[in-house]
């Protein structure tokens, strides 16, 4: 292995959990690019996960099952699309493709979907960006259920800030808060208390906040990425 | 009751397996058979009960998503599964509440300091000889180290918990986990 033993130590207290916040989100980018960190990252917790048998069971508060396999439901209609996209962008990225050819590409990439998805015909989604060719988060919507999902695709980690999402439109007047968005993992957010024309037509725009979100319920500063919804059915 | 017999672990691969092939009856069982265990997990961590259901649904999200990736040969299905809720209750941890350790109960005692030689027939091999590791770090970095993995705890609340200095604290982990992975593989 060629990672340093300071590395390897880091990773060991990120496995163990002991880092503070920005030096684990630091870590957490860093294992994205560094195969060998992840790697590490990986053998850290193999070693510490016996610990987990010790572990005394606590009863949940209640059966989240449902809730589970309602959310696997939506997965499986939106991260075909999702994930299709998070590799074709890492691909293009590799690749580095004049700026303005991702844009369309994803275009065509929907566009090829569209097939396979008639069934589907409320779903959209918005590749939220700084520029064409950095994508940062993708937003799905379903407008039936106005339900919408923001997940992070190469949005750079804010240790000590938080992003926040904006539905921008002038029918509502001032941009209206959707909510912190986590910076690892998928943000379900709902959009019902919104007019579906609006939901459909607006901006969504992403503001970098203090940890609590904008102490003003209004954005702090200008968006740092923005989008807007395309169709992906008939 | 504890999960880390073989016969379980067995059960629980095959169940992870089917899971992996997109099955959505081995999928409920795998929940029934582990909520309680990842909920014991992810508690722990986080102590906001409404956050820890919410953690424990995007941990089971994840397992579905991932059941392909696990691999018996590298480990239990129960460790894998706890390592999946342990890294997304920490990501939580670290984003909501970056230095909690206030309410940490005092009566913590982390199973290291007492082993039931009677139930070692009930753990895995591998927690039997990570134990036998942990015996032999000084009772204090021991304990330091249990508590951030069992509670998530930073250097910084540790520091703050053990009346030393954050670079001690720093300093004793790695050390303490430098020496575990060189007892581990001796």
């Amino acid at each position: 292995m060629s990672l340093s033993p300071d590395d390897d130590l880091a990773a060991a207290e990120y496995a163990l959990g002991a880092l503070d916040p920005a030096e684990r989100a630091a870590l957490a980018a860093r294992r994205q690019r560094e195969p060998d960190l992840d790697a590490a990252i990986a053998a850290w917790e193999r070693r510490l996960a016996p610990l987990a048998e010790t572990i005394a069971p606590v009863a949940p508060p209640r059966d989240f099952l449902a809730e589970i396999e309602s959310r696997l439901d939506d997965a499986a209609s939106a991260n075909a699309v999702v994930v299709d996209l998070t590799r074709r962008l890492r691909r293009w990225r590799a690749g580095a493709i004049a700026a303005g050819a991702v844009a369309a590409a994803l275009a065509i990439g929907l566009g090829l979907r569209e097939n396979m998805r008639a069934s589907l015909p409320h779903e959209y989604v918005a590749v939220l960006q700084k520029s064409a060719d950095q994508p940062a988060f993708v937003v799905t919507v379903n407008i039936e259920t106005r339900s919408l999902t923001v997940r992070p695709v190469a949005a750079p980690p804010q240790p000590d800030k938080a992003y926040e999402l904006w539905l921008i439109d002038a029918k509502l007047g001032a941009p209206r808060s959707l909510g912190l968005l986590k910076q690892n993992a998928a943000t379900a957010s709902d959009v019902a208390s919104y007019d579906p024309a609006v939901v459909e037509n607006a901006t969504y725009a992403v503001t970098i906040e203090p940890p609590g979100g904008s102490p003003t319920g209004k954005p702090s500063g200008a968006p740092v990425f923005v989008g807007k919804l395309i169709p992906t059915g008939p | 009751m504890d999960l880390g017999v073989k016969k379980d672990a067995q059960d629980l691969a095959a169940l992870i397996a089917r899971v992996a092939g997109r099955d959505r009856a081995a999928f409920a069982a795998l929940y029934r058979l582990t909520q309680a265990k990842l909920y014991g997990v992810v508690v722990r961590i986080i102590q906001r009960r409404d956050l820890a259901g919410e953690i424990l649904q995007e941990a089971y999200v994840r397992i579905w998503e991932r059941a392909a990736d696990f691999d018996p040969a590298k480990g239990s299905p129960i460790g894998w599964m706890a390592t999946i809720a342990r890294n997304r209750a920490l990501d939580e941890a670290r984003r909501v509440q970056p230095i909690a350790l206030e309410d940490m109960p005092d009566g913590f005692d982390p199973p290291g300091e007492d082993v039931d030689p009677l139930s070692s027939r009930q753990r895995s091999e591998s927690l039997q000889a990570l134990m036998r590791c942990l015996e032999t770090l000084e009772p204090e970095k021991r304990q330091i180290l249990l508590l951030a993995y069992y509670r998530g705890a930073s250097r910084e609340a540790l520091a703050k918990r053990f009346d030393r200095p954050v670079p001690t604290i720093k300093t004793w982990l790695r050390r303490s986990l430098a020496d575990l992975r060189d007892c581990l593989s001796s």
